[in-house]
């Protein structure tokens, strides 16, 4: 399902890439973003070069490239977006350009890296650096859920679509809002479940 | 709304993560101080719910669709700090696993749609939950509004952000995104006044209250970080205000209306010297273009609650 | 010394509703002891109270004692080590990122390091038949696995004492016939709360059945639910692998 490509973005994979261990890829990555928006607007020369050094880091990790791109065109239609603002002023035209580039090169970082690196092995690394324990939790159990609401939402949409009988735009509207309400009823009961069970462990806050 | 790499300035992408930090870490320590304890994981969950709900499609006009952004949503359910948290964890996940929202840019992301939008809300919601009372009616009317108000505030730091970058000029991106985003936080009022009259039917102790004067000054305090936050927003237009003129005149340039306006207006008034508000004052244009905004969502936002709250309307079919 | 020793356990939930009234009963080390009894019943409210998640404050005169222990206040954390609970939905339980971290995260509160929290984690993956489950992701698991990831972290804190909620609820045949076989393989005592009444017959020599509260027939599982009429006046049914038995 294309949506379970798009939340996915871990390609299982044994490169030389995939068992760096998740902290280094993750400053490579940050330290490369950082690079490229500090460089100077005009940095043709230095684009190209990261563009290709990507490039290449893609063929190494041996991912599925069709699939790299996608993600990457996905993304590009916000960026787009956003830098269009800069031809409304005079002589926006190269502004434009340049964001673009960056933007679009820092984008590729980022794919790379969750493209290499699962979502678990970061948090690890956010918990080593001392990010709040508390956002860290909440990281997990966000992550951890996410697929399980979503399915149980997908659930409700079903349920619901196959009982309306005239489609129209306030019945859709009407209908995401109730299952987006029920699923908080629900994910809030959850909740209180898991809270038990974590107890049920030795958890303390 | 979310900004990518490579737009903002190192001097805005660092005031701006300076800022989040605070506003994270102050959510972060009343959570810790005040928040029972069996509500913690529900932090986490509801993150999960918000991420969710961002993706139901509410299709406006011709193939397109709107979605949630849900700052106001999470703090009408979870209160501001929890709420403040569970945004950051949102934004934290799309940068980090979708690039939705660039690295450098966290800190601006952070700060437009999960410190100030969540604070905002709540601000508004305690305001207008207070004077139109306890009722199902009133509280979707005041979390309506806040809906609104927060997709604005959010807007407006966006804005101000792009602009100090250099980015575009203020008045350009003010009167385009400012005008894009009065029309986007009516869906976001509309969307999150159905899912909260939902809760509210289903589970009203779900919902969280508006600061009373009766509340905790904790809660006070939160209210106030938010009436500051918007206060301050409305000050920081005030100088910049004075170039929307030239703002909505290059968007009009733009896109070919300046002619036409132009030639219509000589014939209706040949010997008038009315001088367009607009020249007189500036700032005081801005503030009535907003101020007229904000009083056409209030209308919607009550018309709607008065809809959703009307007795009747759990027995219709849907 | 009894595993577990019950007596006149009551709870009144906060509206006022009474879930238990007066419950006495004990369960010896290494015995598999089937709850049975018609929803409502209180069944899951009695498996709360054997991990000490209910009442909201634990009462001064204890009506649980596990291995000995008073389940009092003080004895809590160790009550709820000796105690694994099987929650009903594996969801809820199996809440961390990875397996491994989830089977490590009860020794990990407990205090247990590197490396022999690796060694505990992969020792319980291999008793409940999931070895080399270390690094998936637990929405990749089918029902089964993710139920059984959930009794490797309760082996993993060495649990005297399963509580089991409805563990055949939602598997598949090939599901259910795993967790059976692993059930009687594991040697520690277990209550097992379920419907799932062939599945009593089949693994659990003694049946403890409740109906409003209140223990209504406590015995060997042949008698208990070889009796129709008490099984119909309980809300049960006589299991069709009785019906169908021929004496051999």
């Amino acid at each position: 399902m294309l949506r379970d490509r798009v939340l996915s973005p871990y390609q299982h994979g044994s490169s030389a890439i995939h068992r760096l261990p998740a902290g280094a890829k993750l400053a490579a990555a940050v330290a490369c973003i950082l690079l490229i928006v500090l460089l100077p607007r005009a940095a043709w020369g230095a684009y190209a070069a990261i563009g290709a050094s990507l490039v290449v880091v893609a063929l190494v990790t041996r991912a599925d490239l069709y699939q790299l791109l996608v993600r990457l065109l996905l993304l590009e239609p916000f960026v787009l977006g956003i830098a269009l603002l800069a031809l409304l002023r005079p002589g926006g035209v190269p502004l434009f350009l340049s964001m673009l580039t960056k933007s679009t090169l820092c984008l590729a970082c980022m794919i790379l890296l969750t493209a290499t690196t699962r979502f678990s092995d970061l948090l690890a690394v956010l918990w080593r650096i001392r990010v709040p324990s508390l956002l860290v939790t909440t990281l997990a159990l966000m992550h951890r859920y996410l697929f399980v609401l979503l399915e149980e939402m997908e659930r409700m949409q079903r349920a619901r679509r196959s009982r309306t009988f005239v489609a129209g735009r306030s019945s859709s509207w009407r209908n995401s809002a109730q299952v987006a309400g029920q699923l908080f009823v629900r994910t809030s009961e959850r909740a209180e479940r898991v809270y038990l069970a974590m107890c049920a462990r030795g958890w303390k806050v | 709304m979310h900004v990518p790499d490579g737009f903002l300035d190192a001097r805005t992408l660092i005031s701006a993560a300076g800022l989040a930090a605070v506003g994270l870490g102050l959510a972060l320590r009343e959570v810790r101080r005040h928040l029972p304890a069996r509500r913690v994981p529900l932090i986490g969950l509801a993150a999960a719910f918000i991420f969710a709900a961002q993706m139901l499609n509410f299709p406006v006009a011709a193939g397109t669709s709107g979605h949630l952004i849900g700052a106001a949503l999470a703090s009408v359910l979870l209160g501001p700090a929890a709420a403040i948290v569970a945004m950051t964890a949102v934004l934290l996940l799309q940068a980090l696993m979708f690039a939705d929202g660039g690295i450098t840019a966290l800190g601006a992301n952070v700060l437009n749609l999960a410190v100030i939008a969540p604070l905002v809300a709540y601000a508004v919601y305690s305001a207008v939950g207070r004077l139109a009372g306890e009722s199902l009616q009133g509280t979707l009317l005041a979390t309506g509004f806040a809906a609104w108000c927060s997709t604005m505030a959010a807007a407006l730091a966006c804005a101000a952000q792009l602009a100090a970058s250099g980015v575009v000029a203020w008045g350009t991106v003010l009167a385009a995104m400012g005008g894009v985003h009065m029309v986007i936080g009516l869906g976001e009022a509309v969307i999150t006044m159905l899912i909260v009259a939902v809760v509210a039917r289903a589970r009203p102790e779900l919902i969280a209250p508006a600061a009373t004067a009766a509340a905790p000054p904790r809660h006070r305090a939160a209210v106030a970080y938010g009436a500051m936050l918007s206060i301050g927003l409305m000050i920081l237009l005030a100088p910049f205000a004075s170039s929307l003129p030239d703002g909505l005149e290059h968007v009009a340039e733009r896109f070919g209306f300046a002619e036409s306006a132009i030639a219509a207006q000589p014939a209706l008034l040949p010997d008038y010297t009315v001088v367009p508000l607009a020249e007189a004052s500036p700032w005081l244009a801005t503030v009535a273009a907003g101020a007229i905004g904000a009083l056409v969502a209030f209308a919607v936002a009550w018309f709607v609650a008065r809809a959703l709250a009307a007795p009747g309307r759990t027995t219709a079919r849907h | 010394m009894s595993l577990l020793a019950v007596h006149q356990l009551a709870y009144r939930y906060p509206d006022g509703h009474e879930a238990l009234r007066g419950l006495s009963f004990s369960v010896e080390p290494g015995e598999r002891v089937a709850l049975i009894g018609p929803n409502g019943a209180g069944k899951s409210t009695l498996l709360l109270h054997l991990n000490g998640l209910l009442p909201d404050r634990t009462p001064a005169v204890p009506a649980i004692t596990v291995d000995g222990l008073p389940l009092v206040e003080a004895n809590l954390a160790e009550v709820r080590r000796r105690v694994g609970l099987l929650f009903q939905d594996p969801d809820d339980q199996l809440f961390c990122p990875t397996v491994w971290e989830d089977v490590a995260f009860g020794p990990q509160q407990l205090g247990v390091r590197e490396p022999q929290l690796s060694q505990r984690v992969s020792e319980s993956l291999v008793r409940v038949g999931l070895a080399g489950f270390e690094e998936r992701l637990p929405h990749h698991l089918s029902r089964g696995e993710k139920r059984r990831v959930c009794l490797a972290g309760l082996l993993a804190c060495d649990a005297r004492l399963l509580v089991l909620d409805e563990p055949t609820s939602d598997l598949d045949p090939r599901g259910r016939r795993e967790l059976m076989a692993l059930l009687t393989r594991l040697p520690i005592g277990q209550l097992i709360a379920t419907h799932d009444l062939e599945f009593v017959v089949e693994i659990c020599p003694r049946a403890i059945v409740l109906d409003g509260g209140r223990i209504v027939a406590d015995g060997p599982t042949l008698e208990l639910l070889d009796d129709e009429a008490l099984m119909l006046a309980h809300g049960l049914e006589r299991p069709h692998i009785l019906r169908h038995r021929h004496p051999h």
